[in-house]
């Protein structure tokens, strides 16, 4: 983190703390409160492993793994939609831009409505990875395409990637709708509320495999600050102030791909979170990457979880999907600080 | 033990210990069927939460709703504090169902039962969870009776009837049961035949295919009648008003969980329909 | 030295854009690059920049293939200025001038080169305003700040090259001699300046040589005395010019207007 400059440091260092201090309260509070009221004594003790039997079992098997889902999630599709956004100079790109999310849910479609007969065929233990893993296959599969077709001569063509993207995805589109038409009811209502995504489905394997995913890549995200910077000045001109452009393209594609596929196997396509948690970032912290893409980051936590305590506890026992909620409480939100800061500054990125 | 303990665990642990059986007085239903089944039980006052499905009888709507079987949310039911969870064959996410276990929740998933032998199946099931292991069998054995009776009544018509169920009307084309269907199911038991054998499952189908299908009776739940405005409304429609069905004005209108709900009240539902279709 | 050899390029059609040219910038000298438009001036400074790997011929800097340096290496020695600099965020200007810095070096290093470097473009006073609300030409001159902030952090000392592509385009009078200054004043500390010029007075007042372009090919090249010359710049941009000295003798080309007899 050296060279902030132009940042006055304090006042940085102000904001992230706050914004910390935010994403933390949100987190004691999905490990908090529930449908089940627990106190806070009850959920200390059960963490610290000398609770009774059902509050131990509710906050670590349940809350817990929610948690962690949550931040892994939010992190993820922050962080991809924060690159894409800066390698791709588009601020309305998001991960579903380049057909990301579409791949994924054709593999999660594609199992709903035809796994049945293979699941059977697999132990019960396997069963319900079925989805997560062929979600992220199709993510994979769909990905690799779309930066083959927008390769030519050794360079990709940000302009070819995004139409390819508009044409996976209206493929994709094409095929969620053959499956929609030759699935059952039960299936069909399945699809359905898979497309709104959850957290519900968190357990510790899921849990695990999905951190170790987003981590690595959301790490190595996260070290293109000054990256994502010179793409501001355009292709050419990065060049020339020393970056390997081709190089650092192919990578945050690859990348994203790896963070948002695993964040959608896990818990289905969350929109939203991609889009505007850089906007916010941008609009609180400036337009420095290096402080970008860690904003982003606690922002995607921050609106995911916030959003998941929300469905959880609105209207208990049941749970609506966490789709509704990232767009209602996210939405305002940023129209609100989209609102303020263009009295204070004019223009809006 | 801690001094805090929340209200709901409370009341499961007062339940089961001043109660001192093992059978679960506090339970939660996922899934219409089931929660008819332990109406007709008479153990109605040991149920705390349904799921969307459970419309009937009226009286279950005014529980705990803990949303699509589906996509149950595994604290939410805890928060209920059940010592059972009643679930339909497919309840979900898998993830939920383990952690209700690991919480310690009796999760029991009753066999799959969209059939007339299957209906039995599931009373005897839910039956012996409950304790009421006599009365289930004396319930299950006069839904047998009841059926085989409406099974030769259904016979005894032939030929058999053409019948169309239509789901939804909508914009587009009409939403149709096709082979294999819950409605289909039914409407062979009532003694009719599913006018529809181009598809599996519930589809749009074109208005040339309703047509060439030849429908004499029109199948379809009061919602949807009252949806669409009504039945004259509803057989004014260029793709039905020129089928026989149309043309004879041949309806019948039910209730959607009694058709299609493959619970305790089906024996009645398919002498409701059978009468109507021997008309 | 920065240099290519008989250097071909072609955009497929039947003239090649670059075609057969050899050209070479000393460290400490100006070279301008002059020649109407699509005389293939700008796809020349691409190739000497490694943007362009040439397709026939051969590119060295320093004795060395352009292509073997990775872009790191090469931005420490050599800074360009694009015809039309973009920039698609919302950067405070000092923020933009300290951007292609490709070392990492101190944030008190890095505020000075950027003082001195907005100082010598004119834009000190514009440090902490937003570079993307700035007028066109204000904007240009901090993408010029830019890249000479990149090439004096660089750290070295011997070999460091500026290529400038129409840094005078979006100028008003006054501010086109000051980049040309800056281009002035970054020779006498070493650096060789190739800079893609339209003024042909700016080349001529400030260069050390000029190079003619037409049609791909390098016309001729030498001291503008010698280079400019009425019947060569006549044919070249296919309309008649006039050559004269100015003021202080240097070489002065006007265009012969006509009265319009409509």
């Amino acid at each position: 983190m050296k060279r902030i400059f132009g940042l006055q440091t304090a006042a940085g260092f102000k904001l992230f703390a706050a914004l910390g201090a935010v994403v933390l309260a949100i987190a004691a509070a999905e490990l908090a409160y529930g449908p089940v009221s627990l106190s806070l004594s009850e959920v200390s003790s059960a963490i610290l492993g000398w609770g009774d039997a059902s509050s131990t079992a509710i906050v670590t098997q349940i809350r817990a793994p929610r948690l962690l889902l949550g931040i892994a999630v939010g992190t993820a599709l922050a962080l991809s939609g924060c690159a894409l956004q800066g390698v791709l100079r588009n601020p309305l790109a998001d991960p579903g831009l380049i057909g990301v999310t579409g791949g994924a849910s054709v593999g999660a479609a594609a199992t709903i409505v035809l796994g049945d007969a293979l699941a059977l065929e697999l132990p019960r233990e396997i069963r319900p990875y079925l989805l997560p893993v062929s979600a992220f296959l199709g993510c994979a599969l769909v990905t690799s395409f779309v930066f083959r077709l927008s390769r030519h001569a050794g360079t990709t063509s940000v302009a070819t990637l995004i139409l390819a993207g508009v044409a996976i995805n209206a493929i994709a589109g094409a095929a969620i709708g053959v499956m929609v038409y030759i699935s059952d009811d039960r299936q069909l209502r399945d699809l359905t509320f898979w497309t709104m995504g959850s957290l519900g489905g968190a357990n510790w394997t899921m849990v695990a495999v999905t951190l170790a995913v987003v981590s690595v890549a959301a790490a190595a995200l996260a070290t293109l600050g000054r990256a994502l910077d010179l793409f501001q000045i355009g292709e050419r001109a990065a060049f020339h102030s020393g970056l390997n452009v081709e190089r650092t393209k192919r990578n945050i594609a690859l990348l994203s791909a790896i963070a948002v596929g695993g964040a959608t196997a896990a818990a289905g396509p969350i929109g939203f979170i991609g889009l505007v948690a850089p906007h916010m970032a941008r609009l609180i912290i400036g337009p420095s990457h290096r402080l970008v893409l860690p904003a982003s980051a606690l922002l995607g936590m921050g609106l995911l979880l916030g959003s998941d305590l929300a469905v959880r506890n609105i209207v208990p026992p049941a749970e609506p999907p966490i789709g509704l909620a990232t767009s209602l409480i996210g939405g305002p939100f940023f129209l609100w600080l989209l609102l303020t800061r263009m009295k204070g500054r004019g223009l809006v990125a | 033990m801690k001094l805090i303990v929340p209200t709901a665990l409370v009341a499961v642990l007062m339940s089961t210990v001043s109660l001192s059986e093992t059978f679960p007085q506090r339970i939660v239903s996922a899934g219409g069927d089931l929660t008819e089944i332990v109406y007709a039980l008479g153990a109605e006052d040991r149920l705390i939460g349904f799921d969307v499905t459970s419309n009937y009888p009226p009286s279950a709507r005014d529980k705990e709703q803990i949303g699509y079987v589906r996509r149950i949310s595994a604290e939410g039911v805890l928060a209920l504090g059940p010592d059972l969870v009643l679930g339909a064959h497919d309840m979900g996410p898998p993830a939920a169902v383990d952690q209700l276990r690991a919480a310690g929740v009796r999760v029991e998933l009753a066999p799959r039962g969209d059939s007339a032998k299957g209906i039995p199946e599931k009373v005897r099931f839910v039956g012996q969870l409950l304790g009421l292991t006599d009365k289930a069998r004396q319930l299950a054995s006069q839904i047998k009776a009841d059926l085989s009776r409406e099974a030769a009544r259904a016979a005894s018509k032939q030929p058999k009837p053409r019948v169309i169920f239509v789901l939804a009307l909508g914009e587009g084309e009409p939403m149709v049961a096709g082979v294999g269907s819950s409605a289909a199911k039914i409407i062979e038991l009532a003694g009719g035949t599913n006018a529809v054998t181009q598809f599996k499952g519930y589809k749009p189908m074109s208005r040339e295919a309703i047509l060439a299908a030849q429908p004499e009776v029109l199948l379809m739940m009061d919602s949807a009648v009252g949806r669409y405005g009504g039945i004259d409304k509803i057989l004014e429609r260029p793709e039905l008003a020129l089928t026989p069905a149309g043309q004879t004005r041949r309806y019948v209108s039910m209730d959607g969980m009694l058709l299609l709900g493959f619970g305790p009240r089906t024996p009645l539902a398919i002498e409701q329909l059978g009468e109507a279709l021997r008309q | 030295m920065l240099e290519v050899q008989d250097v071909t390029i072609r955009f497929g059609g039947d003239t090649p854009a670059v075609d057969n040219v050899s050209i070479a910038v000393k460290p400490g000298e100006i070279v301008s690059l002059c020649g109407p438009n699509g005389a293939g001036k700008s796809t020349l400074l691409s190739v000497l920049a490694g943007d362009l790997p040439p397709q026939e011929g051969r590119a060295f800097l320093d004795g060395r293939h352009l292509h073997d340096f990775s872009p790191q290496e090469l931005a420490t020695r050599r800074a360009v200025l694009e015809q039309s600099p973009t920039l698609a965020a919302t950067f405070k200007v000092k923020q933009l001038a300290g951007l292609s810095i490709a070392i990492e070096i101190s944030p008190d290093t890095v505020r000075e080169i950027v003082t001195d470097t907005l100082m010598a473009v004119g834009l000190q006073h514009r440090a902490e305003n937003r570079a993307d609300l700035l007028s066109g030409g204000q904007q240009h001159r901090a993408h010029l700040s830019r890249v000479l902030s990149q090439l004096s952090s660089a750290g070295v000392e011997e070999g460091r090259y500026l290529l400038l592509d129409e840094p005078t385009a979006r100028l008003d009078l006054i501010h086109q001699v000051t980049a040309m200054r800056v281009a002035r004043k970054a020779a006498q500390q070493g650096v060789g300046v190739l800079v893609v010029l339209h003024d042909l007075n700016l080349a001529a007042a400030f260069s050390d040589r000029v190079a003619l372009m037409h049609e791909g090919k390098l016309v001729a090249e030498g001291t503008a005395e010698k280079v400019f010359t009425g019947d060569r710049l006549s044919e070249v941009y296919e309309a008649p010019l006039q050559v004269d000295r100015g003021p202080s003798n240097t070489v002065r080309v006007s265009p012969i207007f006509f009265a319009d007899s409509g």
